[in-house]
């Protein structure tokens, strides 16, 4: 019998290889005892399982979301919180984060994730506003000032958490992607209608899509706030938090494996290098990449390694836009 | 035969102030080949909708094996044995044709027994009966309308169903295709699937169905075989008007006398 190709909705399985390797590389990191590296490599890492986090709702579900950002917000309080309890382990912390996540993503979804389209996206901005709204009124979570973290370890260690975060959260993905949960998501995607016709329980699926993309945001937010010593509502829910995920993906290749880490590597890299040469203005010059990169790379830098391809996807956005 | 595999009871649907289906009732038999006809906005794709559980009627039900299909949730129903395509061809389009078909593989009515790499086998095996093996592994975004509307079936057929439901498959096709079309439906008829069919091209309706249910404004109007339902003064009306459902008539009735004094002569 002829092999049928299972797998198809990993992306590229040489990026995905890639990205392994360059995970196995970033093992050594803080080697170098350069303080700055390790926090620079610490952000691509926590932002890599946001992304992958975000990717499996919004890239291969389908259900953009603007307020993943709210996992990760809870995610770190809940290590604010344990720690404030005395419990300083950062592991407990990522593993209660994942519960938190999986216990919001369950009773908001069920009603949110029946609006559509823009609707769905604006719900969870919504639904991320008020969480950090209510946050920041309630003294058990210190309200606006925040909530100190104890770092109760050798300081790298928060490091090594956060690279096992983005490595299981890679890792999951591809396991997802190869699985039948990833065709009920990916079907989703294409069309929700034929889906449920097909025998996909759609609810179900999509709620169980956002948990697991609520556990990779939570995770890396419960690391964040012990590696950033102090969390407060503004840091936990920022803005950037919410939507360089989102760019991240596209960038690297929403609704593919190894899109969201190589985002997060190339994103953070351009923005370092703006940040340190034009420190007034280098917001500008992000936005344009962001604005280039949505017109010209809708499916992101990956795709363009399929040579054959390239030229196309590159000719057919030209004409698109008429440029 | 004999034995009915689905009763359609009493079956009305309200939009609004309008019911684009009332009082519709009829059986379908395991191993049948049901079509179902009437002029645009009689009501045979809500009927379809009603059939596949993914409308709820207002009035009335239908059984399946001694269930409400109503009270059974949308992606449930295929499990029941109930498979359906759309008239509008939802295909995935950024998925292959293999990966189309075995999205049913792995979640229709044997899903749960089957790993991925036995849905696509299974998949695989399909699109070898309907002939699509060869461009298995083409985007579905990429296919021409016969293959489109093809694809739907090979993915309804992936859920292994009792009671497949089409809707207008054959549209949009030329003759050649057509005739491709219905000679799959009858294999799939011969492969015990019971079919409801429906369709614009009243040839083909006709040469495959084994009963046909005629739709107008939301009642049946006829039910029989080809030969009864074209004849039904009601169903010439419905399609043609009353103008000329009168004037045949009167025709048919001047052709019986002329019959009879021709007789009474000799």
């Amino acid at each position: 019998m002829r092999r049928v190709g299972v797998g198809g909705i990993t992306g590229s399985r040489e990026a995905f290889y890639a990205t392994l390797v360059l995970m196995g590389v970033l093992l050594f990191v803080p080697q170098l005892h350069n303080g700055y590296l390790e926090n620079l490599f610490r952000g691509i890492l926590m932002f890599g399982a946001m992304s992958l986090g975000w990717n499996l709702i919004g890239g291969y579900a389908g259900y953009v979301s603007f307020g993943n950002v709210v996992f990760f917000g809870l995610g770190a309080y809940t290590a604010a919180v344990l720690s404030a309890h005395g419990l300083h382990n950062v592991l407990v912390a990522v593993a209660v984060a994942a519960v938190v996540a999986v216990i919001f993503a369950t009773v908001f979804g069920i009603p949110i994730l029946r609006l559509r389209g823009h609707y769905f996206g604006i719900a969870t901005l919504g639904l991320a506003l008020a969480t950090m709204e209510i946050i920041s009124n309630l003294d058990y979570f210190g309200g606006g000032t925040g909530l100190t973290v104890r770092q109760d370890a050798f300081f790298s260690l928060y490091y090594y958490v956060m690279w096992a975060v983005c490595l299981g959260s890679l890792l999951a993905t591809y396991a997802i992607a190869r699985s039948k949960l990833g065709y009920a998501f990916v079907a989703i995607r294409e069309n929700e209608d034929a889906a449920a016709v097909l025998g996909i329980n759609t609810t179900f699926y999509k709620v169980a899509a956002w948990a697991i993309s609520g556990i990779m945001a939570g995770a890396a937010g419960a690391v964040f706030a012990f590696a950033n010593g102090f969390i407060d509502p503004d840091t936990a829910f920022s803005t950037d938090n919410n939507i360089f995920p989102i760019v991240m993906a596209l960038l690297g290749g929403a609704g593919t494996v190894a899109g969201p880490v190589t985002g997060a590597l190339i994103l953070t890299a351009i923005n370092e290098t703006l940040w340190s040469h034009f420190p007034k203005i280098h917001t500008i010059f992000f936005g344009a990449v962001i604005v280039l990169v949505v017109l010209f790379l809708p499916r992101g830098i990956l795709h363009l390694f399929r040579a054959r391809q390239t030229a196309r996807v590159f000719l057919e956005s030209l004409r698109a836009y008429r440029v | 035969m004999g034995d009915v595999i689905m009763r359609v009871e009493n079956v009305g649907v309200r939009f609004g102030g309008l019911w684009a289906l009332s009082g519709v009732s009829f059986d379908v038999e395991r191993g049948a080949v049901v079509g179902l006809i009437g002029p645009n906005g009689s009501g045979k794709t809500t009927l379809m909708n009603v059939l596949s559980g993914v409308l709820r009627p207002t009035t009335g039900a239908v059984y399946y094996g001694g269930k409400k299909i109503a009270d059974v949730p949308t992606h449930e129903v295929c499990r029941l044995g109930i498979a359906r395509t759309f008239q509008i061809v939802k295909p995935f389009a950024n998925l292959t044709v293999l990966e189309n078909v075995a999205v049913g593989a792995m979640y229709g009515r044997d899903g749960a027994k089957r790993t991925t790499s036995r849905a696509f086998a299974a998949a695989y095996e399909l699109l070898e009966r309907v002939g699509m093996a060869r461009i298995a592994d083409r985007p579905a975004s990429e296919l021409t309308t016969p293959d489109r509307k093809r694809l739907e079936v090979a993915k309804a057929l992936a859920l292994d169903p009792e009671v497949l439901l089409l809707d207008e498959v054959m549209a949009g096709l030329n003759l050649a295709e057509v005739d491709e079309a219905l000679r799959l439906l009858r294999e799939i008829n011969e492969s015990g699937v019971t079919l409801i069919v429906v369709e614009h091209l009243m040839k083909a309706i006709m040469l495959i169905s084994t009963s046909i249910v005629v739709l107008a404004e939301g009642k049946k109007i006829a039910e029989g075989t080809a030969a009864e339902v074209t004849t039904s003064q009601a169903v010439v009306e419905a399609y043609l008007g009353s103008r000329f459902a009168d004037r045949q008539a009167r025709l048919a009735e001047m052709r019986r006398e002329a019959e009879q004094s021709g007789r009474g002569a000799s």
